[in-house]
């Protein structure tokens, strides 16, 4: 597929609504997921990564592992309760 | 599928619902951040305890409140 063209050209190579709309969407949902990525690096690496040693440690290992399941644990839990218990 | 120009009242209609998507999302992404920070004091473990999991649910809440009487007040103070 090649790249649209301006609209105010009106040639005749331009993007569907849907094709305009798929591609919006992954670009969102990639934007999204990268910087949900770099928020549980930071806090993570805060949790978990105190004193930085000549490798990873076992225990840092598994603080890292709990420590990025409680984040999407925690993701959820502030979710739920922002759209499902209005007061 | 149609082939509509980038100007449809159509796509701006659904460019709409997604920016809106979009902010919601970033809505959660800040708060759980923010009341992560206030939570989460100690080492994450297997599992959250009922006060982690209670304090991260009310800090939500208590964030909508603030901004509710955030707005209240701003809005009593305009000319």
């Amino acid at each position: 597929m090649d790249s649209f063209s301006s609209p105010s050209s009106g040639s005749s190579s331009q993007f569907s609504t849907d094709e305009f709309m798929d591609q919006l969407k992954t670009q969102l949902a990639q934007a999204y997921a990268e910087e949900f990525l770099e928020t549980v690096r930071g806090k993570c690496f805060e949790k978990c990564i105190t004193k930085p040693g000549s490798s990873l440690s076992g225990s840092e290992s598994s603080c890292i592992s709990r420590c990025v399941e409680r984040y999407i644990e925690a993701t959820g839990i502030v979710s739920r309760s922002l759209f499902s218990a209005p007061r | 599928m149609d082939a509509s120009s980038l100007n449809s009242a159509e796509l701006q209609r659904l460019i709409s619902q997604e920016k809106e998507r979009a902010m919601m999302n970033e809505m959660v992404a800040k708060l759980t951040s923010a009341c992560w920070d206030k939570c989460i004091t100690g080492t994450p473990g297997s599992k959250f305890s009922s006060s982690e999991s209670s304090c991260l649910s009310n800090c939500a809440q208590r964030y909508m409140d603030m901004s509710i009487i955030i707005m209240k007040r701003f809005q009593s103070m305009q000319i």
